[in-house]
């Protein structure tokens, strides 16, 4: 890697992580996968997936927000405080800004969805060893291929390695929406315009699959509504597909070849939004 | 400066028949800002474009710099093509009144510019050192610059202009709003780069201070080039001189008078000598450290 991209890179990242903003979201998040321990238990089976719900959920919700509203900023700031001027008066190329500035938005990302995954995995492992030790308690007068069943029951709810592909997953549609927001926030001549625009696309990309599926399967589909939902699908992400927790929280394995396809999928949209981003910074007067 | 590329000759930047036209928004007008401008700076120079707000200064800098394009007309620096990246591979350049990364200290933000520059480890360190020295914030060196005063910013932001150890200083508009300590500061920092073979091209509306540094000077009017040339020649009133004395009698100035309306010539002035305003203030507040 350039040692120029690897510079602004890190200074984004400092930059990012000396603001309020990145701390009250991080919080905010913890907070709720903290507080989810002591959500409804009526059974484990509904405890364990309760807290995976609300955990990969607020993991989803905080990532996608963070890379929105971090990246939004960054370039109008630049521009306005003229930083710009002296970064791209030294031999800089465009592209090496642009990328730096996203690979800082990266990085900040990466380092978040790792604090919560850890939080997460540590509450998870303590309240499953509770119920594993409730449960041993439970059965001990029981013969031990009765306690070993009932201990198997807990076991089989609890988390698998494929929450990591849900994790993942949740990492790379916030950095499919970072590079969205890279991309808008170089033709956008406000920071609010940015972010605008960008919780439109978030609901739109998250709704846009429900309801191309309900028009495609009417009979009465116009070749109009094909050919919007058409449109609506090149222009927004379809953000549907980037939602593989439904399956874990519901016990499902996630395929490998489904984790394959979403991965090839967001790494297609990452790469299309990076060089629109860096095709209009590059004709862009500052 | 043997070193450097030369096609096309010895100019640090060369300007050809430059227009920039800035189309209106929503709108069929448009602002030329800059007008067939033809300008040359010869390397170890220091020129000063000077030019009322809106002479379009600021636009030639920048078109100069790569960071704006040019609707006609090329600009070259060192004989090489301004929007080729490798152009800026020796220029430093302060933009007018610099904001910087607030949340980084100066140095970290001496260190940033170095990286960029691909300069690392003890080199980028000493130079850093070096740097901070010469624009005296050594003591303010951990401070962030959102505590920084305007002359601390600009004396940081002409600290990041020098850290490649450029051939060619660009400099917009480098003292405004900065007090007459801070501007002296700079001021002999742009002398101290001539020195050393250094070009400057800077912008300014400040004319005294250009007055002092510059060897020649542009002036610009709407877009376009109205007066240039060598500084001593564009200000000099060719028949007439002056004469400075010290300790001069009463009589003495009565006789030069005579002799002068003997020959013809006409005493037009004459005044007791004064300091300048600046130099009196520099003198009353000498004692100052930074702030």
């Amino acid at each position: 890697m350039s040692a120029r991209i690897f510079a602004i890179a890190r200074n984004t990242l400092t930059e990012l992580t000396r603001q309020r903003v990145f701390y009250v979201l991080l919080i905010f998040a913890i907070a709720l996968i903290g507080s989810s321990v002591f959500l409804a238990r009526f059974s484990f089976q509904q405890e364990f997936q309760i807290l995976k719900d609300v955990s990969l959920g607020a993991m989803s919700i905080f990532t996608s927000l963070l890379a929105i509203v971090a990246t939004a900023r960054l370039i109008s700031q630049d521009i306005e405080d003229r930083t710009v001027y002296t970064i791209l008066a030294k031999p800089v190329p465009r592209w090496e800004y642009l990328l730096g500035k996203l690979l800082g938005v990266l990085l900040l990302l990466a380092i978040s969805i790792a604090v919560m995954t850890l939080l997460f995995l540590f509450i998870f492992q303590a309240r499953e060893q509770t119920v594993l030790n409730e449960t041993s308690r439970q059965f001990s007068a029981a013969p031990h291929e009765q306690l070993q069943a009932a201990l198997d029951a807990v076991r089989a709810t609890a988390l698998r390695h494929d929450v990591f592909l849900a994790v993942a997953v949740i990492f790379l549609k916030a950095c499919l929406l970072a590079s969205l927001t890279l991309f808008v926030s170089t033709f956008a001549t406000t920071n609010i315009f940015t972010i605008v625009v960008m919780v439109a696309v978030y609901f739109i990309g998250h709704l846009e699959s429900t309801a191309r599926e309900y028009w495609l399967t009417q009979q009465s589909a116009s070749w109009l509504a094909k050919s919007f939902l058409a449109i609506v699908a090149l222009l927004f992400p379809d953000l549907q597909a980037f939602n593989l927790v439904d399956d874990t929280v519901a016990g499902v394995v996630i395929p490998l070849a489904l984790f394959a396809k979403t991965a090839l999928l967001g790494f297609f949209y990452i790469l299309i939004y990076t060089l629109a981003a860096t095709f209009v910074f590059y004709g862009k007067e500052l | 400066m043997s070193d450097l590329p030369r096609r096309g000759g010895a100019e640090a930047v060369a300007v050809e028949n430059l227009t920039k036209v800035f189309p209106i928004s929503f709108s069929r007008k448009s602002i030329v800002a800059v007008r067939d401008l033809n300008l040359n700076v010869g390397a170890g120079e220091v020129y000063g474009l000077l030019g009322p707000n809106g002479s379009g200064k600021s636009t030639t800098l920048k078109i100069i710099l790569g960071l704006v394009s040019p609707t006609r007309g090329a600009t070259k620096i060192f004989g090489r093509d301004s929007s080729l990246v490798k152009s800026r591979e020796s220029v430093g350049f302060l933009p007018e009144n610099p904001y910087f990364y607030k949340f980084l200290t100066g140095q970290e933000t001496l260190r940033f510019f170095g990286k960029l520059c691909r300069l690392n480890g003890s080199a980028l360190k000493n130079r850093v050192e070096q740097l901070l020295e010469v624009v005296g914030l050594t003591n303010a060196r951990h401070q962030r610059l959102s505590t920084y005063s305007k002359g601390m910013l600009q004396r940081i932001g002409l600290a990041q202009a020098l850290i490649n150890e450029p051939k060619l200083v660009v400099l917009d508009e480098p003292t405004a709003g900065v007090d007459p300590a801070g501007s002296r500061d700079i001021r002999n920092i742009i002398v101290d780069l001539k020195q050393r073979g250094v070009t400057v091209l800077l912008s300014s509306h400040l004319l005294g201070q250009v007055q002092e540094i510059c060897d020649r000077v542009g002036i610009l009017s709407k877009g376009a080039l109205v007066r240039e040339g060598r500084l001593d020649e564009l200000i000099a009133i060719e028949n007439r001189n002056e004469l400075v004395l010290e300790n001069a009698s009463e009589s003495l100035l009565k006789e030069i008078e005579k002799l002068a309306a003997s020959s013809n010539a006409k005493l037009i002035e004459q005044r007791r000598s004064t300091t300048t305003l600046e130099r009196l203030f520099l003198e009353e507040t000498s004692d100052r450290s930074e702030k």
